[in-house]
This record gives structure tokens, sequence and C-alpha cells, in this order.
């Protein structure tokens, strides 16, 4: 594999639409991790799995991917994680508005500054969820609460590789036919 | 004249917009949920269809601890062993003598209107997980609504009072423990009798006890238990030993600190107390308000001038 493939010059790959099936199992495979037993500061640092797969379904594939399905991922969210219904919802749909309309945008980008973007949406969600608690009357969580976004920008360029695979095996075979 | 854009591009309302509707839609959501309690049966059915995904993913982690305990040295049970053998010989005199002391407490009570405000049953239930929220301090136990458990019953474990089952779900149950912001118990202080509210102070292992005159006879290492008289928590439950007490001439009220007598990070099982009150005493109001009517005698009631 190349990896030049994913850079915005050989781009015709992310051209080709992924079946619902991909999306279905990478947000089952997303919420699966964002559920394993965390604790501690390793639940404030658990990088937002959940979050960083819808950004990149918003951004990649807009027209099936939207706010109404990161609202819907962000109830589930919270009934997971026992917090007040509602909390994720509106961080989601946030950062999922922000995707809309910098997709464009981050799209042009090559990878590395593509995290980069995703990085701003993702503290701006966490920003909100900390913020909705101090309202409810929380303290302010621990440095390690700053840390979830980074590890979750950090995950978006593999994710990316992962996630175009499927379409990438797709194109070698019609170029090979 | 006007014309609709052709299908090809309609994509319904723009992004913001759909912001807008989503975001008061979860504002309403998050106010119905925090103020009314009303979305109750939304979390339970969610909380349905989200179980088994959680199952899933916890259970490596509890496979690895299985083998972990299949494999945790003999050594240490026999230690265990030995030190439960002891606390039994501890205990014996002790259970003996309860016997005799429920036995009396029955004969009295029978005598009385009002019954046991002690803890009967109970139901052993295994902490599955310490909570997914960072912001608040929760356990989730493996019970839930199959079992009867019910919202508001106290958790307790060897050494006392963990704290109180706050949301139920079909199968699991979420306990909040007693150092949770704003959780608060009625206890009483075993030394003196002295009534007052244990307040979760939002940090780690300790409990505040507010609103106590700065007058007031509490010292260190002085045992609080629950009082019983909120109808919730069964009375004579270890709650907290004083660690601190402050007492600044400057204010009303003292500052005191106690630390949680139950060990909540040390287990994997609790006690959930499912008839903690078997009935309350009728409430004082009504009876008061109708028996001066039926003792008064015929003609010289007020209905009669």
């Amino acid at each position: 594999m190349r990896p030049a493939d994913l850079t915005p010059v050989a781009r015709d790959v992310m051209r080709i639409p992924a079946g619902p099936g991909l999306i279905f199992a990478s947000f089952v495979a997303a919420y699966l991790f964002n559920s394993l037993p965390w604790s501690g500061w390793a639940l404030l640092a658990r990088p937002d799995l959940v979050l960083v797969v819808i950004v990149f379904w918003a951004i990649h594939q807009p027209n099936s991917i939207g706010q109404g399905l990161a609202f819907a991922l962000g109830l589930a969210m919270d009934v997971g994680d026992s917090m007040l219904l509602g909390q994720h919802a509106l961080a989601y749909v946030i950062a999922t508005y922000g995707a809309q309309v910098l997709r464009v945008r981050v799209l042009a980008f090559p990878i590395l500054e593509q995290s980069l973007h995703v990085l701003g949406l993702l503290v701006g969600a966490s920003i909100v969820v900390v913020l909705l608690n101090l309202v409810l009357g929380a303290s302010l969580p621990g440095l390690a609460a700053a840390v979830s976004p980074v590890l979750a920008a950090i995950a978006w360029g593999p994710l990316t590789w992962i996630l175009h695979l499927p379409a990438l095996r797709r194109m070698r075979r019609e170029r090979a036919a | 004249m006007h014309r609709e854009p052709p299908p090809f591009f309609h994509r319904g309302p723009s992004p913001l917009a759909r912001l807008t509707f989503f975001a008061l839609l979860a504002i309403a959501t998050m106010i119905a949920d925090h103020r009314f309690g009303a979305l109750e049966a939304v979390r339970l059915s969610l909380s349905v269809l989200v179980h088994p995904v959680q199952q899933l993913a916890g259970a490596p982690a509890t496979a690895l601890a299985r083998v972990g305990e299949y494999f945790s040295s003999q050594d240490r049970l026999l230690r265990e062993n030995e030190e439960l053998k002891a606390k039994l010989l501890e205990f014996a005199a002790a259970a003996q003598q309860s016997k005799l002391l429920q036995a009396e407490q029955d004969h009295f009570l029978a005598m009385t209107p009002a019954r046991s405000r002690f803890a009967a049953d109970g139901l052993l239930a295994e902490i599955l997980s310490h909570g997914r929220n960072p912001f608040v301090r929760k356990l989730v136990l493996d019970k839930g609504l199959t079992q009867g458990i019910k919202s508001g019953m106290p958790v307790i474990d060897d050494a006392g009072v963990v704290g109180q089952v706050t949301a139920v779900g079909t199968f699991t149950s979420e306990a909040t423990l007693l150092t949770e912001k704003d959780q608060s118990v009625p206890v009483m202080l075993t030394r003196n009798g002295l009534r007052a509210i244990a307040v979760g102070s939002g940090k780690d292992g300790s409990i505040d006890v507010p609103f106590m005159p700065v007058s007031a006879d509490i010292q260190n290492g002085d045992l609080f238990v629950t009082s019983g008289i909120d109808g919730t928590y069964p009375a004579g439950l270890v709650v907290a030993r004083v660690t601190a007490v402050e007492k600044n001439a400057a204010y009303v009220f003292a500052k005191i600190t106690a630390k949680p007598a139950a060990g909540v990070d040390n287990h994997r099982f609790v006690r959930i107390l499912t008839a903690t009150r078997p009935a309350s005493p009728p409430p004082p109001t009504q009876a008061d308000e109708r028996r001066p009517v039926k003792e008064r005698p015929p003609g010289k009631g007020r209905r009669q001038p």
C-alpha cells in the first residue's frame, strides 16, 4: 500500500461511497471501544471514538450521516455512561455541525492537517460536556480530560486508513479488471 | 416565477437550521431529564439496547479477572481463611447476644404499634463497574428491575453503608456513593445520640456533616450510624467515622469531616437492602384530627351549637 493513496492528489478513492455495512460496523466498533470498562483517569482520558467516527462520516459521506444520527448516538452514550440524557447529544450535534461546515476545507488538506481540524472539533465537544457538568454542579475534571481529544485526533489518521481500506481494495480490483 | 430547485439538489434544511433544531432538542431533553425526571422510560428502554454491547465490551476484562482469581495463590486464600475464622469467633459471642437482644426487641415492639426499623432482607449484588461517568461517583450493580430492585434502596457492605440505588435498569442498577456531592444520609452519633445529616463532599473518601453548631459535642473518632428517621435507610448502619472537627468561633457552624466506613474499592460484592422498613407508623396528622371528634361527647360538638 502506498501511503500517498490518501493525499489530495490521489483522492479518487474517497469518492467511492462506503457501504451501509461498513458504516454500521464502524459505529458498533467505536461504541464497543467507548464501552470498555474504563475507570478513574483512564476514563477521563478515553478518546471518544464514537465522535471521531461520526465526524469522519459527516466529512466523507455527508449525504448519509448527519446531525440526526449524531444526536441518537449521543443519547446512546449518555445512557451507557449514565449521564444526564442529552449532554453527549448536544456535544455531538455541535461537533457534527462543525464538520459539515468545515467539510470541503478539511478534505483539501493532507491527513496531519485534517487531524488538527478534527482536534479542534473534539476540543469543542469536550468543552461543551465539561461546561454542562459545571452548570450541573460537578467540579472541573483533571488534566487527563485534556488528553482525550488529543488521543482521538491521533486516531484520525489510522481511522481514515482503516475505513478506506474496502474502497481501496475495490478500486484496485476495478483497475485490475 | 418561483422555481423549485431540481430534486437532485434538494437537501432539506440547512446545517445551521438542523443544528438549531437538534441543539434545542438536546437542551429540552436535558431539562426534562434533570428537572422532571421524565425520561426514565426512555433511559430504561435504551439501556436494554445498550446493555448487551456493554456486556460484550466488559467481557475481556471480566474474563481476565476470573483467570487472575483462578491463579491467585493458595497462600492468600489460606491467610484469608485464617482471618475469617478469627473474625467468626470474634463475632460469635456478639451474634448470640444479638439473638437475645432481637428476641427482647421483638417482644417490646410487639407491645407498641411501631414496628422494627432494622434491616431484614437483602440481596447480594456484584459490582459490575465503577460507573463510566467521570463527573459523579456511582457503582453499576448486576441486579435490576427483574430482581425487584427499586430506586432508593440502601446499599451496604460488611463495614457500613456504601450508598443508595438511584437508577434501575432491567438487569442492572446504579448506586450513588455516599461521597457523591449532595448525597445525604440522616445519621446519629453513637456516643450521645446527636442527630445530624451527612452530606457527600464530592471528593473520594470524605463526607461532610454541615450545619452543626460550634457547641455540638462531636469529637475526632466519633462514629456516625444511620438514624433511620428518613424511612430510607434502616437505623443502626455504620456510616462514617469523624476525622476532623474544626471549630472556629467566627463561624456559626463547625466544619466536620468524616471518612465513610464502607470500603467501596475493596470488594466485588455489596448487599442491597430490599425490605428496609416494613411499615412506617401512620402519619399523626389525620389520626390527631379525627380522635377529638370521635371522643367528643354528643351534644358538645361544634356541629351542634
